[in-house]
């Protein structure tokens, strides 16, 4: 073999290198944006409520490791000192604890309203009403210590638009068990 | 030697080409800064989260609030610039939380913290349907008064997300130096 032979093959090697890396990247660039952005997409999907879990009236759902049901959805009506055309709204929730690492499973609970378009109300805290000793709320009862077997009474209070009263949904979402969340239908539903 | 030439240009004209692009690229703060929405007094700014319309901007001299029922007057080296903003809440609950006045040599200044007792003062929450008025507070030099840019984002880091950036417009000065127009004591117990 002469050192022209030589020199001629391994251009011939380069050469096939060359195309078989080019082709690599069209695996390796992609492959490369999947595993940069693995992390920011776990956030995207445990951060936020996405994917609703419709719960039927009057029924009793498995979530975060204990039994929600909606029992109350009501306004109350007639209240001064608010802004023209609200409404506080209450919703009542009964939950039955299973597991009760609730400080673990309830991290971030979250209730909230939604209406038909999609919008999202939060608890208010420009409204306040007396409650019953043994009601809490979703963030209180979660240092309540509850064990296994107790039933909580939840109550959150709202302030909407008097004009999306009727077609508002409440739904509660837990760290646990995003992006998935509860959406409670109405009896009327 | 014909390769070599080629090379060495080819080479050159990627260092021209990198060159040009550091230039001409924005700055990695600009990249992952607020996103500006701009517009002027009077004018409702639509950002992502939320909505704020700048009614009006009072300045005074002194400012008369109340704390804990006790009447107490604020007074100032230069001015007291008071803005009234209409906030609203667009697919969610949300509240806004920081505002700054920034002047037309650039110096930007923070809400004041003279008055974290009063009502009616950042942070508002603003829920979906309900518009709030809040007060904005600055305390300025009066130099620093006309043609300044109002600065409202929902939080401090608001990277990637909107700000407002609302343009006051010129102010006439008026012969003590103040903005024409300034009032003497801006009682702030009165509603918006």
């Amino acid at each position: 073999m002469t050192a022209r032979d030589l020199v001629q093959q391994s251009g011939l090697g380069e050469r096939k290198w060359r195309r078989r890396s080019l082709w690599a990247l069209l695996l390796l660039i992609p492959l490369t944006l999947a595993v940069e952005a693995y992390d920011s997409i776990k956030a995207l999907l445990a951060d936020n409520d996405l994917f609703a879990r419709r719960v039927a009236w009057g029924q009793s759902v498995h979530f975060g490791g204990s039994d929600w049901k909606l029992t109350n959805l009501r306004g109350a009506f007639g209240m001064a000192n608010l802004p023209p055309d609200s409404v506080p709204v209450l919703a009542d929730f009964s939950v039955k604890v299973g597991d009760p690492d609730l400080q673990k499973l309830w991290l971030g609970c979250k209730v909230m309203l939604i209406d038909a378009a999609g919008r999202r109300w939060s608890p208010t805290s420009a409204v306040t009403l007396k409650a019953p000793a043994d009601v809490q709320t979703c963030t209180s009862a979660i240092f309540s210590g509850a064990k296994s077997g107790d039933t909580l009474n939840l109550r959150e209070t709202f302030l909407v638009p008097k004009d999306v009263a009727k077609s508002i949904r409440p739904a509660v979402g837990l760290a646990s068990e995003r992006p998935h969340f509860l959406l409670f239908q109405l009896e009327r539903d | 030697m014909m390769r070599k030439t080629a090379n060495i240009v080819l080479l050159l004209v990627a260092v021209a080409f990198c060159y040009g692009l550091q230039l001409s690229k924005p700055h990695y703060g600009d990249l992952i800064g607020p996103i500006p929405t701009r517009g002027r007094t009077g004018e409702t700014i639509v950002g992502r989260n939320f909505e704020a319309r700048a009614e009006k901007v009072v300045f005074a001299r002194n400012l008369k609030a109340d704390r804990y029922g006790e009447t107490k007057i604020l007074t100032t080296g230069g001015v007291w610039a008071v803005v009234t903003v209409e906030f609203a809440a667009r697919a969610q609950s949300t509240s806004v939380a920081v505002a700054s006045w920034r002047g037309p040599t650039g110096l930007a200044y923070d809400q004041t913290e003279r008055m974290s007792f009063a009502d009616g003062l950042l942070p508002v929450t603003i829920d979906p349907g309900l518009p709030k008025k809040a007060r904005l507070v600055f305390e300025l030099r009066p130099d620093e008064v006309s043609n300044a840019i109002l600065l409202i984002s929902e939080k401090l880091m608001s990277a990637l997300d909107s700000q407002a950036e609302i343009s006051l417009g010129p102010v006439a000065t008026a012969s003590d130096s103040l903005p024409a127009g300034t009032v003497d004591t801006l009682d702030l117990t009165q509603p918006m």
